[in-house]
């Protein structure tokens, strides 16, 4: 089966350092917040999943979480928002809007390894 | 024994009766042994089973490590990735965020001059900040365990009494102090600081101030090489 290929929005490059690491296994395609999430998302017609934080300069997680969800097209593709504790109302909103998932941060590898199956196997 | 009033192949028939009749009887022996046979099946089973558990711990250990030496690569990796100031903070700022779990924390630096008060050059989730230690962008004391870290070198890791701090890491550069980390709260998800932090924590000691200081040693001289470049074109220039 084709590896899936995965989205990942956030400012902070340790964690897309550590992406890097945790999933070699699936191609990575970078953007660093939420407008530059969407031009990659133009590029890249088939992203399989998105990793998404909340707080992010220019446009944040839940205003680019709006726009993939009225896309009808890029509306199918999961979402997992990863924050932290004090972004928690964020994540509840973005369960509402529509991600299919969120994890806290600091998260446990196998916590976030195993979100990502689970929603890679689902699709 | 073939009877002489049988008719003749009778006999053989019996006898071939009797050979299928002892192979029954074997094959009842041995069935009658198989309930033995079934229970050294099960201790077999057994113990594969209890193999299997033990590979599973062992295995989920072994994740578990892997995933705590990935964060030590991957913070050594970032923080000695740029050579600009700003960028090494921001990056010690992601390592206690989203590596530590740390809500509220300050990035302490010795003044040059002797005022024995420190700059705090990164501050995070300091705005509702009530012990008055930290103010306008300086720390001058008050605090025993950061007082002590910043004096000793030692790294503490709280509850410390008559302290608010959780953890106090010195930041060393060719084993002087020049600074500390000061971690006042953590997310509310995350208790306390775990053992596998103490890695983190003693990582963010030896490498958090060399990364910063050789930026600022860096930045410094990138900028004053561009002085004297810009002095000597305009010496060359003709007039």
């Amino acid at each position: 089966m084709k590896p899936r290929k995965i989205l990942v929005v956030d400012d902070s490059k340790l964690l897309h350092r550590m992406f890097e690491m945790m999933l070699r296994q699936y191609p990575l395609v970078h953007a660093y917040d939420g407008q530059d999430g969407l031009e990659r998302l133009a590029e890249n017609r088939d992203i399989d999943l998105i990793l998404l934080d909340v707080n992010m300069p220019r446009m944040n997680g839940l205003e680019f979480l709006a726009v993939v969800k009225a896309d009808a097209q890029l509306a199918k593709i999961p979402v997992i928002v990863v924050t932290t504790e004090g972004a928690e109302k964020d994540a509840e909103k973005a369960l509402a809007a529509g991600a299919a998932a969120y994890v806290k941060k600091p998260f446990r590898n196998e916590d976030l390894l195993s979100a990502i199956e689970k929603l890679t196997a689902a699709a | 024994m073939p009877n002489a009033n049988l008719p003749p192949g009778l006999g053989t028939a019996l006898d071939e009766l009797r050979a299928t009749l002892d192979r029954a009887a074997e094959l009842a022996r041995q069935l009658d042994a198989k309930p033995g046979s079934d229970a050294d099946l099960e201790a077999r089973l057994a113990d594969v089973e209890s193999d299997r558990r033990e590979l599973s711990t062992r295995l989920a250990d072994y994740e578990h490590q892997v995933g705590r030496l990935m964060n030590l690569y991957v913070a050594t990796y970032q923080l000695h990735a740029t050579l600009d100031p700003a960028e090494v903070q921001s990056t010690i700022a992601e390592i206690a965020t989203n590596l530590l779990g740390a809500e509220r924390f300050v990035l302490l630096f010795w003044k040059e001059s002797d005022s024995g008060e420190c700059e705090i050059a990164l501050s995070q989730g300091m705005e509702d900040e009530k012990s008055g230690f930290y103010e306008k962008g300086i720390y001058g004391g008050g605090d025993p365990a950061v007082d002590a870290t910043l004096s000793d070198g030692v790294l503490r890791i709280g509850p410390i009494e008559g302290s608010e701090a959780l953890a106090c890491v010195p930041l060393m550069v060719q084993g002087t102090t020049v600074g500390a980390l000061v971690i006042l709260k953590l997310f509310d998800h995350k208790e306390a600081l775990k053992p596998e932090d103490r890695d983190l924590l003693d990582l963010l000691a030896a490498h958090a101030a060399s990364a910063l200081f050789a930026a600022r040693v860096y930045s410094t001289t990138d900028r004053k090489l561009k002085t004297l470049e810009s002095l000597v074109k305009l010496v060359r220039k003709p007039t």
